[in-house]
């Protein structure tokens, strides 16, 4: 009984969302919506849903792209470097986490406004400073579990740094990176303050859409349209990964190398 | 280079993270303190701050009531949804699926589908057969009803999600051998599942605390045009067309950020305590 309570709960505005999407009429009172159509969806596409989809993916695309390797290789040096070092970094990249992002882009705005840069550089730059506590967190802990030797070994046999980066690094922190790139995305992709101080409302992405078509009244199954359409990308990469690490688990992307101890490297 | 200067590393993360917060706390600083007008000429003064001060009392209350409302109910039904999903394995895999669908989801659009569900004309009060004058103001309505409850739902399966791993790997070890000496249920959650449970409860109880804070568009979009929020003040101040309330927004920012900054560190405090009391 309770799990059942705690299923309603988790889903519920899900359900509500679903119903709306597809009702083009629902009488106060009925249960369900009276008819079902797609009146929502030409509501929203002619809100411009597909080029704020567009622009949404593109702007989540260029903050992961920055944010992960940047957190990676933060990451990577915060594992290996004195631990006063360690500590104080650590703190400085965590810190974006607690500050919330109004305060941010309520501050740099004026600056950034008289450096005349592009609105989608501010909200690119403000977005990817965001993103890199949970990048740098999350390869945190998977450079801790990672073993050197496998690299040093590769490097013993004659591989270049960038072929030992490509065959050996990367596929065996591939899980880590993987999450951390799904998180730098998933900052850009909600983002709706940040987007509309620094681009004055001008840069529509898709939460942006959703909040001023919300904020209004009346047009329930455009706003549902819109939220859903925002909502399912997110949920089905997730989907993806959780198969992907599923099947590394059962076979392993760096079957090659695994096996073999990394004592290996140093026997003549 | 980098093999020998490891830290050399850290610099795409940090330079940027530097200059950007660096820029926004100085500018902050400046602004509110009437150094940085955007008409007129400088001068040091706590104007903005006096200004505001009504307002920011009332702001500050209400943020810090509507903020521990959610995360107390988030954990709650967070801990209890770990407790569920970690204790049958395979029954509870429904529920499990449900919280972990809920956590990507962009708090707006989070916003948008409770408000589609709670509000006068919404999914519920159609569902129960209920007209709008029947129906209580949860959306915009003197209770924060709809805000509270979409922070709360959103949390509270970012609360399974952490306690819920930080659970996986060990509580089946431990349960297993406080049952074999003869625990009871009630004893073996208190004794064993709680204090394993306890410190990721209280870390994403943290985290979830501190974003409602300094969060702005769900209350923006569920709750009432008077009292604000504390970003919901801000944001009104920075938008609004008489430039000279800047520095209004600017000294409502600061106190903002100091809130969540001061919770974060009494939770880090606390969570130091709790060891040493343990040690």
């Amino acid at each position: 009984m309770t799990r059942l309570l705690l299923v309603a709960w988790f889903v519920a505005p899900l359900v509500a969302l679903v119903l709306w999407a597809f009702a083009d009429s629902w009488a106060a009172g009925s249960l369900l919506p009276d008819d079902w159509g797609r009146r929502g969806w030409d509501g929203a596409a002619g809100a411009g849903l597909w080029l704020a989809l567009w622009r949404s993916a593109v702007l989540a695309t260029v903050v992961m792209l920055l944010a992960t390797p940047a957190g990676a290789m933060a990451a990577r040096a915060l594992v290996r470097v004195g631990a006063r070092l360690r500590a104080a970094a650590a703190a400085l990249l965590l810190l974006p986490a607690v500050l919330p992002p109004l305060t941010v882009v309520l501050g740099v705005d004026v600056l950034l406004l008289r450096l005349q840069l592009p609105a989608a550089i501010g909200v690119v730059t403000i977005l990817v400073v965001q993103a890199l506590p949970y990048t740098t967190y999350v390869m945190y802990t998977t450079y801790l579990a990672h073993d050197v030797a496998y690299e040093e070994e590769a490097r013993t046999l004659g591989a270049s740094p960038a072929r030992t980066l490509v065959r050996v690094h990367l596929p065996l922190v591939a899980p880590g990176l993987a999450a951390a790139a799904f998180l730098a995305l998933l900052v850009a992709w909600s983002d709706y303050v940040v987007t509309v101080v620094m681009g004055g409302g001008l840069l529509l992405t898709l939460p942006v859409l959703v909040a001023s078509n919300a904020a209004g009244t009346g047009n329930e199954p455009v706003v549902a349209v819109l939220s859903l359409v925002a909502a399912v990308p997110p949920l089905a990469l997730l989907v993806v990964l959780g198969l992907l690490g599923r099947r590394s688990r059962r076979q392993p992307v760096a079957a090659a190398i695994r096996p073999r101890p990394p004592v290996a490297a140093v026997r003549p | 280079m980098i093999r020998r200067h490891p830290g050399l590393l850290l610099l795409p993360a940090l330079v940027p993270t530097l200059l950007l917060l660096g820029a926004a706390v100085v500018t902050l600083g400046l602004q509110s303190l009437g150094l940085m007008p955007l008409v007129g000429a400088p001068r040091l003064s706590a104007e903005a701050f006096r200004s505001v001060t009504p307002d920011l009392a009332t702001s500050v209350g209400l943020t810090l009531a509507i903020a521990s409302a959610a995360t107390a109910l988030a954990a709650v039904v967070g801990l209890g949804t770990a407790l569920l999903v970690t204790s049958s394995a395979r029954s509870a895999r429904v529920l499990g699926l449900a919280a972990a669908a809920t956590v990507p989801i962009p708090h707006l659009v989070a916003a948008a589908a409770v408000g589609l569900l709670l509000a006068d004309s919404g999914v519920l009060p159609r569902m129960l057969g209920l007209s709008a004058e029947q129906w209580p103001d949860l959306v915009a309505g003197p209770w924060w009803v709809a805000v509270v409850l979409e922070y709360a739902w959103k949390e509270s399966a970012f609360v399974a999600l952490v306690v819920g791993a930080a659970l996986a790997t060990r509580v089946a070890r431990y349960d297993e051998t406080a049952a074999l000496l003869g625990a009871g249920r009630v004893h073996r959650l208190r004794h064993v599942t709680l204090p394993l449970a306890a410190p990721a409860l209280l870390v994403a109880s943290t985290i979830s605390f501190v974003y409602v804070v300094g969060s702005y568009e769900v209350a923006w979009l569920l709750g009432r045009t008077y009292p604000e929020p504390l970003p919901v003040l801000a944001f009104r101040l920075f938008s609004s067309a008489d430039l000279a309330a800047r520095p209004e927004a600017a000294a409502v920012s600061v106190v903002t950020g100091l809130v969540a900054a001061l919770v974060a560190v009494a939770s880090l405090l606390l969570a130091r305590w709790r060891e040493q009391v343990r040690a």
